[in-house]
């Protein structure tokens, strides 16, 4: 009969897909609990799987695990959305690894869930992105986004020694880092006489609504001279305002983030500065501090990690090894 | 045999779509107990002359008389309740309910007590009831649980046809119930529009088939764009005769 | 049920020789095991490969934690996808509804019970409102579905950051995190969240398939034409439908603040595909007419139990992905082959009305 037909092989293809997928799963595929031999199992949720900050994060982390002889293996949701990445970290959990190194993707909504595992006994470490209360956490370990603000301030300056209008592009309120960020910036900018700061405009991570914005506001401030775009379709979106009101010469981009994307933006001369992170570092440090952790050694409980600033001087030399990767 | 007053009758019905005219000042009329055979060309008006005495099409103007008085079918809901049927072309039932919830549709059987109150049906009398009138015609439906849309044109046939049937209580239309049906199966319908006769319903039997028309109707009415041209006794008329008062050869004759 | 030959009256055709009477019956009823032998499949296959973790409790109870609010809105997604609608706008009236709630919960103040309850009452109202809004364009305005809650899904995401200027709210009763959100039902392990959404779910499932609004969803989604001239008040069930479903992801809106204690507005990004998804491979056709609750159900694990066991098996993410398409176009080839094999079961006489009774063409 017909339904018997589908049934039987539609079980067999599922079989056959989950079989074979398992075949090719990376290491730790016994998942298994902790054991004493020091042969750890480290589990990396990223905030989004696919990013080129979060890859470069995982190669770092991969390559200090493999230093360490420890096992690693990366999760990620399929956007940065709590409602996605919950059931991923609840999964992670009962698989009971050694360690969990985490970029919360919500602070207030991941704080339950990585408590939780906390609790069940696994050494938590939050990277990039922290919790409401991360005392539960082992350690946490994030680029110092107020430091960053700073840097891109200084970037804005270097292109324009003069001082002038600059505005900050960024993309939606209430995220910990960028706002960190713009708090840096503004306490910079504010200190510095020669500059004036007209304000902070959100353009909802829609390059399209960047531009709107920015040509609204070249066209209060025609001598606008800097623009810090907290992302990349901030950055995106910014340049092609400025490009519509005609000022590509006197206004400055800096951009955050140095993803392949932001680099080619650079080097066509869309954005004139980069301030870049340094998710490797991050990474590898996660590891360290998870392992520290587990062999019962003296962990910092806070980490930050610095900034480069890249331009078309520095981008084929000293800057090289701070653009991210799109695979390890 | 019938009664003086017509059970359905209709004056100077018109409708146009557009620049086309469907109906145009047409008359009809059927009495109980009485098969009237509505034959025409294609794009006669029958269909929609079938439409618009079964409260699914509005009219331009005319005037729709039921046992006599006016009444105003501005609905299907306003035919059923004077007990006027339809068995579409399409058979219009919904192929992935059962023949009981087909037969049921818009006329549940609540569920006794306050379970009906909430909205539960009694399945199983709607079934013994369906079942029930499906013997009375003579059907055989064979499952009164699986889906229609599995069952042979057929027994859906036999379905829309019960279903009519049982709700009917003055007229009943048959718009082409045989276009898809064998003969032994078309024989079979004309065998229900003569039970479905006998007791008292007026049958209205839309066809391309004229030895079924002679072999079944009391009358014949031929349309012929948008108006009847002509009435005729079924005893008395032949294929030729209703051929050609259908393409117009006749026009202006019959009674 | 018996039968006599003797085809005397009304015409009926003579079936298959020896061919079960419940053939398509048993075909759809078998639809929805079909897809739970699967999930057994699927189940049993982790187990072999993580026998210490995959099947234990502890698992098991956070996959049907992190189902329940999906099952919520699978309930109102079941009855639009039967009428062969869509309702893209679930995720995004859940986080407006859940803004305004948390808004008004916010402004009362308090963490008690009393604050709770009006947060639901409005997180429900609010749902309800948007689903009106849905059915009314739908079956008054003739809108397609589709549009139509694209159009919400826009409407409400950007409301809700209008109202609330980007910024989650992260202030919800504690009474709702601590029972709703995290809690249990007493004395057991068992998630009150998972209880709450069964109870719902076996509720709605009980009027699906026993009363007559479950009755005229199908019939609806069946062949509206004909519901239409039975005297079936079309316009009203669709528009109930919709308001149904709005309800439901409103009721969802209240039990996402309980469990991630912030609005969340960035996120339930794949909230109505993931949910659509399930629909379509617990079996409901997306042609309409067709569909149980259960199947919904059944379908909203086999993607949660795949992504766990492939966490715990250590499969790259995307794979995932890949998996879980694989499994919805499966369904919906079954469904496409169970509908063709039902067209042609239906014999070739009837050329006529069968085309027009099946929308799409086998």
């Amino acid at each position: 009969m017909k339904s018997k037909r589908h049934l039987v092989s539609l079980a067999a293809l599922s079989a056959v897909a989950v079989l074979s997928l398992s075949a090719c799963a990376g290491g730790g595929s016994t998942g298994g609990s902790t054991n004493a031999s020091g042969n750890y199992n480290i589990s990396f949720i990223q905030g989004v799987a696919g990013d080129e900050f979060y890859i470069s994060m995982q190669c770092g982390a991969e390559a200090e695990a493999k230093k360490l002889g420890v096992t690693l293996n990366t999760q990620g949701p399929a956007k940065f959305d709590p409602t996605l990445q919950k059931p991923i970290v609840d999964s992670v959990v009962a698989s009971n690894p050694s360690a969990i190194l985490v970029a919360p993707t919500d602070v207030t909504a991941m704080q339950a869930p990585l408590k939780a595992a906390a609790s069940a006994g696994i050494k938590v470490v939050l990277v990039d992105t922290t919790v409401d209360d991360p005392s539960f956490a082992t350690a946490s370990i994030a680029s110092d986004n107020t430091g960053g603000g700073k840097s891109a301030f200084d970037a804005i300056k270097q292109l324009n020694p003069n001082g002038g209008k600059v505005l900050i592009m960024a993309t939606d309120p209430g995220i910990s880092t960028t706002d960190a960020r713009i708090a840096g910036f503004e306490e910079s900018i504010k200190a510095d006489s020669s500059f004036n700061y007209i304000g902070v405009q959100y353009s909802h991570n829609d390059p399209a609504e960047a531009a709107r914005l920015m040509t609204a506001a070249l066209a209060k401030d025609p001598d606008i001279v800097g623009v810090f775009a907290t992302n990349t379709f901030a950055a995106e979106g910014t340049a092609t305002g400025v490009r519509q009101a005609g000022k590509q010469d006197t206004v400055k981009i800096a951009g955050f983030d140095a993803g392949p994307a932001q680099v080619q933006d650079l080097r066509d001369g869309t954005i004139s500065a980069l301030v870049a992170q340094q998710p490797a570092l991050i990474g590898a440090d996660g590891v360290d501090a998870a392992v520290a952790a587990l062999k019962g050694e003296t962990v910092t409980k806070n980490t930050q990690t610095g900034f480069q600033v890249l331009t078309l001087e520095n981008i084929d030399t000293t800057g090289k090894d701070y653009v991210y990767k799109s695979s390890c | 045999m019938t009664s003086t007053i017509p059970i359905l009758e209709a004056r100077g019905l018109t409708r146009s779509f557009g620049a086309v005219r469907a109906l145009d000042h047409v008359d009809f009329d059927i009495n109980a107990g009485e098969v009237v055979a509505l034959i025409g060309d294609n794009g006669a008006g029958k269909s929609t002359l079938v439409k618009a005495l079964s409260g699914n099409l509005a009219l331009d103007s005319g005037e729709i008389r039921y046992a006599g008085g006016v009444v105003d079918l501005n609905s299907t809901t306003a035919a059923s309740k004077l007990g006027i049927e339809t068995v579409f072309q399409d058979l219009a039932l919904a192929p992935h309910l059962n023949p009981a919830q087909n037969m049921f549709l818009g006329r549940e059987i609540p569920a006794p007590g306050v379970l009906g109150k909430l909205g539960f049906l009694d399945t199983k009398a709607m079934r013994l009831r369906s079942k029930a009138a499906f013997d009375d015609l003579g059907a055989t439906v064979r499952s009164m649980t699986d889906p229609v849309g599995g069952m042979s044109g057929g027994q859906r046939q036999a379905i829309a046809i019960a279903r009519a049937v049982a709700w009917a209580k003055g007229v009943i239309f048959l718009d082409e119930p045989t276009a898809a049906l064998g003969v032994v199966q078309t024989k079979n319908v004309l065998e229900t529009i003569r039970r479905v006769r006998d007791k008292g319903v007026g049958v209205v039997f839309i066809s391309h088939n004229m030895p079924n028309v002679i072999e079944v109707a009391d009358r014949v009415q031929v349309l012929r764009l948008g108006r009847r041209i002509a009435t005729f006794e079924a005893k008395k008329t032949n294929m030729e005769e209703l051929v050609a008062a259908m393409t117009g050869a006749l026009d202006g004759a019959g009674a | 049920m018996t039968q006599t030959a003797a085809p005397t009256g009304v015409p009926v055709a003579p079936n298959e020789q020896g061919k079960a009477p419940n053939f398509l019956a048993r075909l759809t009823g078998i639809q929805s095991f079909q897809i739970l032998l699967v999930l057994i499949v699927i189940f049993l296959i982790f187990t072999l490969l993580a026998p210490t973790i995959f099947p234990n409790w502890t698992n098991i109870r956070q996959i049907v934690q992190n189902v329940s609010i999906l099952a919520v809105l699978g309930i109102g997604m079941t009855f639009v996808i039967i009428t062969s609608g869509i309702d893209l706008s679930i995720g995004s009236v859940l986080v407006f509804s859940g803004v305004v709630s948390a808004k008004v919960m916010q402004a009362i103040g308090g963490s008690g019970w009393g604050t709770a309850l009006v947060g639901l009452v409005v997180a429900i109202v609010v749902g309800l409102l948007w689903g009106l809004l849905n059915g009314f364009l739908i079956a008054k305005a003739k809108v397609p579905p589709l549009i139509v809650t694209l159009g919400t899904l826009g409407a409400a995401l950007g409301l809700a950051q209008v109202i609330t200027n980007g910024v989650d709210i992260r202030e919800v009763p504690t009474v709702l995190t601590d029972t709703i959100g995290y809690g249990n039902v007493v004395g057991t392990t068992i998630p009150l969240i998972s209880l709450l959404a069964l109870v719902i779910v076996v509720i709605f499932g009980i009027i699906l398939h026993k009363t007559k609004f479950g009755l005229y969803t199908f019939a609806v989604g069946s062949n509206e034409e004909a519901a239409r001239r039975v005297g079936v008040k079309v316009d009203r069930q669709l528009i109930s439908i919709y308001a149904l479903s709005g309800a439901l992801a409103g009721l969802a809106g209240l039990l996402s603040l309980s469990q991630y204690g912030t609005t969340a507005i960035a996120g339930q990004s794949q909230t109505n595909l993931n949910v659509i998804a399930a629909v379509v491979i617990g079996g409901t056709s997306i042609f309409g007419g067709l569909g149980t609750m259960f199947g919904t159900m059944v379908g909203l694990f086999i993607p949660a139990v795949l992504q766990n066991g492939f966490v715990i098996i250590g499969v790259q993410p995307f794979w995932q992905q890949v998996a879980v398409g694989a499994v919805l176009v499966a369904a919906v080839f079954i469904d496409q082959r169970r509908r063709a094999a039902a067209a042609r079961g239906s014999g070739s006489k009837s050329k006529v009305s069968l085309s027009s009774l099946w929308t799409r063409k086998k």
